[in-house]
């Protein structure tokens, strides 16, 4: 009996052990730094093109009481209920007072700054400094502006803050060429993009999930009134009652696109075809609803996370190899041919 | 070996959240009769957000050290709504006209406006937000506010009459049969500038409420 016990205990702990073991080697495969190369750019790309778009709306977005569209003060009273940690641009301000600087300059230094640093992030000079400040102030400008916001100040500001926490600079960094910073190890680069990749299932999961649940994507009626509700509605609806057969099957299969997403992107056969189908997806979002923030964010967070160095054979063991026994082998690699050191760790 | 115990430790717990946030939406859909599920699902539903309201310590009190950290983790990742966008139906569109009343008796029809078209879908999201019952309290202070901005481009103008409400977009069939949009107020508001009160940040004042 008491035989018998010891052994399921033993037999249960080796089962645990080797979970455990399976779940560190699912969180921590060896990988290359190209896809934080490309979340890295496209993110830069996205904190300078939000910047750009608002610009002249920005001091009329988060001025405070009597001189804004809506008080900036209202909108960090809303976040301060939530909790009073939440940064706020309303900080910023109070900062500058001490200093001696307006309101308004303060809001445009900010405004300068999130630019500049989308800029240096595009670059990829002084990549981690920029991504903590664009993240911040990204932050700050999304909950002061929290009655303004939309899907797409989420997704920004869960990718430059996975940005920030992720093993920058990248090997196409001018941090790496020019100021010779060192590169991180494979694994935890495996472990940010994991992260990446299982938020991305999260997104599309929930989201086709949500959409199933309604009955106007089954129909089309759905795609219908989204295309045709302002702001939204770019087209004409005279153009798009011609398609009106097409609007059921379009709906059903964004819907199952949506919730297929967390099984089939980790398919190697369908992964491309999923991914392209969802890269087309959001394009036709931006180009036909204007939403171009949104189809930009969500099509950088998926090339970073599926897209770039995933397609084809493994993507990581081969380039990660590169950087080990080819050298020993050959003394020349790949890595070394672009002028970077082989990968550490 | 304790590096990647550590993240794996984060993981866990990031993504829990995540979890969590996200099946209170949609459980919140649910249990307000918004989906296609049978209604008797909806006290079942109700339960399960409370659930993973409590994972999020939404259940402890406002001051808790636990329910502040945790929803300011979830605003610094940006995780703190979920992802059931344009879900599980397309919602309503809103719109607030302003009749600006001038001195010399004429009448004006204004809505709030921004110059970019960024900027437009924010102040769609904001009417959006207006109608949602959550926002109630915030109604009159937030359509005042919009009246206010629209005020200052008009100095001249001695009341406005602000009128919320939906917008009846026409069905793939009617607007084939040529039926247009309707507009469904839901209410407005009465804004007239006082005397004593040019000077000041905030110059009209709400006169009656319907």
């Amino acid at each position: 009996m008491s035989k018998s016990h010891t052994l399921k205990e033993h037999g249960a702990r080796a089962l645990l052990r080797r979970g455990s073991g399976d779940f560190i080697g699912f969180l921590f495969p060896p990988e290359t730094d190209k896809w934080l190369g490309a979340l890295r750019i496209g993110l830069g790309l996205q904190v300078a093109v939000y910047t750009l778009f608002l610009r002249t709306d920005w001091h009329h977005l988060f001025a405070s009481t009597g001189r804004g569209l809506v008080s900036r003060k209202l909108g960090e009273a809303i976040t301060s209920f939530d909790s009073s940690l939440i940064p706020k641009l309303g900080w910023l301000v109070a900062l500058g007072g001490y200093a001696h600087i307006g309101e308004d300059a303060v809001l445009s230094i900010a405004w300068a700054c999130l630019l500049c640093m989308g800029l240096l992030l595009l670059l990829g000079l002084f990549s981690r400094p920029a991504a903590i400040i664009a993240w911040f102030l990204h932050l700050c400008a999304a909950e002061s502006g929290g009655l303004f916001a939309y899907g797409a100040d989420s997704f920004m500001t869960t990718g430059l803050f996975y940005l920030m926490l992720s093993p920058l600079p990248d090997r196409y960094s001018l941090d790496h060429w020019l100021l010779k910073v060192e590169l991180r190890g494979p694994q935890l680069l495996g472990f940010w993009r994991r992260v990446l990749q299982v938020h991305m299932c999260f997104v599309y999961f929930i989201g086709g999930l949500a959409k199933c649940l309604g009955s106007g994507w089954w129909d089309g009626s759905n795609l219908w009134r989204s295309l045709t509700r302002p702001p939204f509605n770019l087209i004409s609806p005279d153009i798009l009652v011609r398609f009106k057969y097409a609007l059921p099957i379009l709906g059903i299969s964004i819907c199952l696109l949506e919730l297929g997403y967390p099984f089939f992107i980790w398919i190697r056969k369908t992964r491309l075809f999923w991914l392209v189908c969802i890269l087309v997806m959001h394009t036709v979002i931006g180009l036909a609803m204007g939403m171009y923030l949104f189809a930009l964010a969500m099509i950088v967070l998926n090339l970073a996370a599926f897209g770039i160095g995933m397609s084809g054979k493994r993507p990581v063991s081969a380039e990660v190899a590169v950087g080990r026994s080819t050298v020993q082998r050959t003394g020349i690699s790949r890595r070394s041919a672009l002028g970077a050191p082989p990968l550490r760790g | 070996m304790l590096f990647k115990r550590i993240h794996a430790a984060w993981f866990v717990i990031h993504f829990s959240l995540i979890a969590a946030v996200c099946f209170a939406g949609i459980f919140s859909l649910v249990a307000e009769g918004a989906t296609i599920l049978p209604s008797a699902l909806g006290k079942y539903a109700r339960k399960a957000e409370l659930i993973a309201a409590f994972v999020l310590g939404k259940e402890a009190a406002a001051s808790s050290p636990m329910r502040q950290g945790i929803a300011t983790y979830l605003h610094a990742a940006g995780i703190q709504a979920g992802y059931s966008f344009f879900a599980p139906n397309i919602p309503d569109y809103h719109k607030l006209t302003l009749e600006l009343y001038h001195e010399d008796g004429r009448v004006e029809y204004e809505s709030p406006h921004v110059i970019g078209r960024a900027a437009a879908l924010r102040l769609d999201s904001l009417l959006s937000r207006l109608a949602d019952k959550r926002y109630e309290p915030l109604q009159e202070v937030v359509v005042k506010m919009l009246a206010l901005s629209v005020w200052r481009e008009h100095p001249d103008v001695k009341k406005i009459r602000a009128t919320f409400g939906a917008v009846n977009l026409p069905s793939i069939s009617d607007f084939e049969n040529g039926k247009a949009e309707s507009f469904q107020p839901m209410f407005s508001y009465d804004f007239s500038l006082r005397e004593e009160e040019k000077r000041w940040e905030s110059p009209i004042a709400p006169d009656n409420v319907d």
